[in-house]
């Protein structure tokens, strides 16, 4: 699997909708979408940065490794 | 003002004018031939017309289908779809098929020495458009990433 994303289990934490997260961070809702669909290649540090701002986390929070 | 959707309608509509010109080469082929032999000096009249036809019919196969792809490859620029798969995949095709009219012309060098001329030229074309191919290759690889980039 390599590097997953868990915002889901983050937003949920948070109550927060994928839009609203989207609107707060600054990017779209289908950016999101495959954000939170684990099929993005790269993560920039400000989006990253955005994203624990929002949801008040660590990166740890939403990134996590997994062996193949 | 010229600008590059008017290119790209130029280059299409010189893309179907060349289709439609390798049809109708195709089916004058035996008649210009004829009349190419009766004009020629008297020493080409020797020559065998039967392999020059073969090679010629053989090399319209790859003409038509490098032309086919590069309209095909003409409608997606026209779509502002550039950097994708499918473009690779029709510089691939075009590239091979210079490679395949250049094998044919090669085998018609025993007949025609001037074959070898046109020969080492689509073959020149061919390794050109191969390179086109890898650096759009390259390239899409570049624009996936940078899309999926979040």
């Amino acid at each position: 699997m390599g590097i997953v994303v868990n915002l889901d289990v983050m937003m949920a934490k948070r109550k927060i909708s994928a839009g609203d997260l989207a609107k707060a961070i600054g990017i779209t809702p289908a950016n999101l979408s495959i954000l939170k669909n684990n099929k993005a290649k790269a993560i920039r540090f400000s989006t990253l940065e955005e994203i624990c701002r929002v949801l008040d986390c660590q990166p740890g929070d939403i990134l996590e490794y997994e062996k193949e | 003002m010229w600008n590059s959707t008017k290119s790209l309608q130029l280059s299409s509509i010189c893309t179907k004018l060349l289709i439609a010109a390798v049809f109708v080469f195709a089916a004058f082929l035996p008649k210009m031939l004829n009349a190419y032999i009766a004009v020629s000096p008297a020493y080409s009249q020797l020559a065998q017309i039967t392999p020059l036809m073969v090679v010629l019919y053989l090399c319209c196969l790859p003409a038509l289908a490098a032309l086919f792809s590069l309209d095909r490859l003409l409608v997606n620029i026209k779509r502002e779809e550039v950097f994708v798969e499918r473009n690779v995949r029709y510089l691939r095709i075009i590239s091979w098929c210079c490679f395949a009219v250049a094998a044919f012309l090669a085998c018609a060098v025993y007949y025609y020495l001037i074959f070898l001329a046109v020969a080492i030229v689509a073959a020149f074309f061919g390794l050109i458009l191969r390179v086109v191919k890898n650096v759009i290759e390259e390239a899409v690889i570049i624009k996936t990433e940078n899309d999926f980039t979040i």
